[in-house]
């Protein structure tokens, strides 16, 4: 009863945090556990993670600007280019989930995934993460394929 | 006339024609091979990192000043013109000149504690963030040292082509390299006065003179210029023969290098790009064509600004400006930048950086040649403050201490803790002089500086030591692998007993850390070395703890780079990006990062060397400073005071002093009276801003109030306590009777309903 509580709470995080194409609707899901297995395997597929990596905003305007400009650059390919506004928007804000968040999913696009899994190692080093930040950049620490 | 002599004759001339076409044809092989080679082989320019103002960033105003006045902006109580600024009542008004990524404009930017909380343009928008133009620190120059910044179509403003037009070559459009009607005049001109004073070239025969040929004036060269002109309009169009035109004038001379072109002319006489200058500064540049000596700016400015006058009435003749924009133009001042930047290579030492990570991945004549943009991490105004510090406080020793010291060297280097960028490096006591950098190549014992390492070592092993383990320091007698017997001893000659594991760093004891490193052993300590990326070859001998073992300051300052980034390793960078002519990205050296330690024995290490600053060697700042800077660092002096060694952070800087002489001679210094001072007071000069650091309360610590001596439980209102950190199950569990009472037991989080809800949740869950 408590583990699919637990598992239930976690849904309903999961729901309030990702956008609406992506929740997952619980009175269509008989078994709980079914739930789970979902979740596992939406958060496996890199695709879906950077889709959600790149919604992610920050508070900060200047921030702001440079993300939507590495996030331009990453559309069209230049990922060396996305790294250096990457780099940017770090040296003026060190604090910011959705920098490392881009950050360790652009290294694993270059090939360097042991760097995609320190960069959410050190993101997870941060006081003020949402709980979305949170989860995401853990389970890029833990992602089995990386 | 006879068949001879015709024969002859048609020889001749055939003879004529061959050695004219092959004096055309060398001329034409000169033509196709500068205009197309030599032109366009330019230097790489060397950059400092942007400065970036950004709303809602911390930022020490004073830092944004200095910065102002290293790029030789001036301050106005109005700002009206590109470099001036104005600062009052927490409100800076800044006349950017702009640069590729910044428009030139007036932005005003408001500052609440050190903190910016808007900025605007002078129309009243909104903006979130401004980038100052890097600082040009210095280039690669190939051995002609000609210098320029080759500028292209989109770079050059329509105002230059009009102004030069008008004053060098009305007719450009119109002629095919030379025009007839200016060599008459010219001709007419010369005979009046019976010698060679006026020259009818036009910019091509210009272009062909500078490009190929000296400045003397005789009929030979102005022949061999002509046809070098007629082939230039041959091969290429007018549109490029007015670019190359535009990036080939000789312009000034700045020490041994000379600066070529309008491009770099706009940076060195005005300290932006070409595309910011407005029509009295284009007018002054175009000026200084008919004598870049005669009317240089800075060495003749009254002559320069008769000139630059003189060519605003002419743009007024050809009805380019009003006669009302020319009298508001001719009122401006020469504006003209200290040239205390726009000459050669500054900062040498962090050059040297520069040059072995570039040397990486570019061959030397490539960075000669290619007019490379190098963007640096280089902070100038970090840089001047380092620099600054360390002659200051070196004087100020050798002031204390007397003329022993005359000869001490120094070497410093600033790294952004976070990220691994060289923010400043200085290899000598005389920051500006080429020479051995020490920060570079000095390879010197270490001293104390080794020790965090050892502790760190131990406190990865947490089940078997925290900060509160006692450690024996008392006398100890190690049989030497190789025979004999050594026997360490501590710096004030005394044992100091059994004492934590803390305060042994933070004190520097030499025995009890031999007896650490002994007890956790040479393998281990070998696999800390290496996570910390230190690659010398590491020898089992016990005098390794305490610092008997040798590596330069940038090696040093890079281990220490791993423990101050949390336990993630980056390599140190000098250079950010290259750029090539044109602006595209042509190489970057990205961010590099590597988890080396768990956080938590980091954090214990680092709460171990706070105390350096509390109780410790680096004793001297505020305790609100300590905690503003969240400060921690090590101090380290070799065998008999050869080498004086100080490392510390604050504010997110990691800052390394090494003071010693070349020679290896004894000093009077020691870490805390010599290299620390130097630390001391950069910190205090360039006072950063709080760094709120953000980190996360580690789930796995937890605080513990023990007694500073045994290092058993003890209590906030106990007699000689401190709050150290544990990592969980490693903190002590026994409390003494007669702390009993003191100790105040904080609450348990379980204690709580609450807490006892969530524990039976954890319990049925498993």
């Amino acid at each position: 009863m408590i583990k699919h509580l637990s598992v239930l709470s976690f849904v309903l995080l999961f729901n309030s945090c990702t956008s609406v194409e992506n929740r997952i609707n619980i009175e269509n899901i008989e078994e709980v556990s079914t739930f789970v297995s979902n979740i596992e395997n939406l958060l496996s597929e890199l695709e879906f993670l950077k889709l959600e990596v790149l919604k992610l905003n920050s508070s900060k305007p200047s921030i702001q600007r440079i993300l939507n400009e590495a996030d331009a650059f990453w559309l069209r390919g230049s990922l060396d280019q996305t790294n250096l506004q990457l780099e940017r928007a770090l040296r003026i804000s060190k604090n910011e989930g959705s920098i490392y968040l881009r950050l360790a999913h652009l290294r694993i696009e270059q090939g360097l995934n042991k760097e995609a899994k320190a960069f959410a190692a050190k993101g997870l080093l941060i006081n003020n993460l949402s709980n979305w930040e949170r989860l995401l950049l853990n389970v890029y620490l833990q992602h089995k394929d990386l | 006339m006879n068949i001879n002599l015709r024969h002859f004759i048609l020889f001749s001339l055939f003879l004529l024609l061959i050695v004219l076409f092959a004096f055309i044809s060398l001329i034409n092989s000169k033509v196709t091979n500068k205009l197309e080679g030599v032109l366009w082989t330019v230097p790489a320019k060397v950059y400092s990192r942007q400065m970036v103002i950004a709303e809602g960033i911390e930022i020490n105003k004073e830092m944004i000043i200095k910065e102002l006045t290293l790029h030789s902006y001036t301050k106005k109580s109005l700002p009206k013109n590109p470099g001036e600024y104005s600062f009052k009542n927490n409100s800076l008004s800044i006349f950017l000149r702009g640069h590729e990524e910044q428009n030139a404009g007036l932005f005003k930017i408001n500052l609440s504690n050190d903190k910016v909380v808007g900025i605007k343009r002078n129309d009243g928008i909104q903006l979130d963030l401004i980038r100052l133009e890097p600082l040009a620190i210095g280039g690669m120059f190939p051995s002609h040292r000609e210098d320029r910044l080759i500028v292209g179509w989109h770079q050059v403003p329509e105002s230059l082509i009009e102004i030069l037009l008008s004053v060098e070559d009305q007719t450009f459009f119109e002629h095919h390299g030379l025009s007839l009607k200016s060599i008459l005049r010219a001709l007419y001109q010369n005979v009046l006065a019976m010698d060679i004073k006026q020259g009818g070239s036009t910019v091509t025969q210009q272009l062909a003179k500078n490009l190929f040929f000296s400045s003397k004036r005789s009929l030979g060269r102005k022949i061999q210029e002509a046809i070098a002109a007629i082939l230039i309009e041959f091969h290429y169009t007018k549109e490029e023969i007015l670019l190359a035109y535009i990036n080939d004038v000789y312009l000034s001379q700045a020490g041994t290098r000379s600066i070529n072109g309008f491009g770099l002319g706009a940076e060195h006489f005005f300290g932006t790009t070409l595309k910011n200058l407005e029509i009295d500064q284009l007018s002054l540049l175009v000026g200084m064509l008919k004598g870049p000596s005669l009317y240089n700016p800075r060495r003749n400015p009254e002559r320069a600004l008769f000139r630059r006058n003189l060519i605003l009435d002419i743009l007024e003749q050809k009805s380019i400006i009003s006669s009302i924009q020319k009298l508001e133009l001719k009122e401006r001042p020469l504006s003209v930048v200290s040239p205390k930047f726009r000459s050669e290579t500054k900062y040498p030492a962090f050059h040297d950086l520069v040059r072995i990570e570039l040397n990486k991945n570019f061959k030397d004549s490539d960075l000669r040649t290619q007019g490379l943009k190098v963007f640096t991490n280089l902070d100038p105004v970090i840089q001047e403050a380092l620099s600054k510090s360390l002659k200051k406080t070196r004087l100020d020793l050798i002031r204390k201490y007397g003329k022993s010291l005359d000869e001490v060297e120094g070497a410093a280097i600033v790294v952004d803790s976070t990220n691994g960028e060289v923010r400043a490096l200085v290899g000598s006591s005389n920051p500006n002089s080429f020479g051995f950098n020490r920060a570079l190549n000095a390879i010197r014992p270490v001293g104390s500086l080794i020790k965090p390492f050892v502790y760190l070592t131990a406190l990865k092993d947490y089940k078997r030591y925290s900060l509160s383990t006692p450690l024996d320091d008392t006398k100890l007698s190690v049989n030497l692998a190789e025979g004999g017997v050594w026997e360490p001893n501590n710096f004030d000659k005394k044992f100091h007993g059994i004492v934590p594991l803390h305060q042994a760093l933070w004190d520097s004891y030499n025995i009890a850390t031999v007896r650490l490193g002994l007890d956790v052993g040479y393998e281990a300590i070998k696999e800390t070395f290496n996570s910390l990326g230190i690659e010398n070859e590491i020898h089992n001998y016990p005098s390794l703890f305490i610092g008997s073992f040798e590596m330069t300051p940038i090696e040093m300052i890079q281990a220490y780079q791993t423990i101050s980034s949390n336990g993630f390793f980056t390599p140190l960078r000098a250079v950010r990006e290259i750029r090539s002519a044109s602006n595209d990205l042509t190489f970057s050296y990205p961010y590099q990062i590597e988890q080396r330690f768990r956080p938590e024995p980091i954090y214990l290490l680092k709460s171990a060397l706070q105390q350096t600053f509390i109780r410790g060697t680096a004793r001297g700042f505020t305790k609100k400073e300590i905690e503003r800077f969240q400060a921690w660092g090590k101090t380290g002096t070799s065998n008999d005071q050869r080498d004086s060694w100080f490392i510390g952070y604050a504010g997110d800087y990691l800052v390394l002093i090494w003071l010693g002489f070349d020679d290896n001679r004894e000093s009077p210094l020691t870490g805390r009276t010599g290299s620390f001072q130097v630390w001391k007071d950069f910190i205090k000069t360039i006072n950063p801003v709080e760094f709120k650091d953000n980190r996360r309360e580690l789930a796995r610590i937890n605080n513990e109030w023990v007694d500073l001596k045994d290092g058993l439980l003890s209590g906030p209102d106990c007699k000689n306590s401190i709050n150290l950190p544990f990592i969980k199950g490693s903190e002590p569990t026994f409390t003494p009777n007669e702390r009993r009472k003191c100790r105040v037991k904080e609450k348990d989080p379980e204690s709580s309903i609450m807490g006892k809800v969530k524990k039976i949740l954890q319990d049925l869950t498993g």
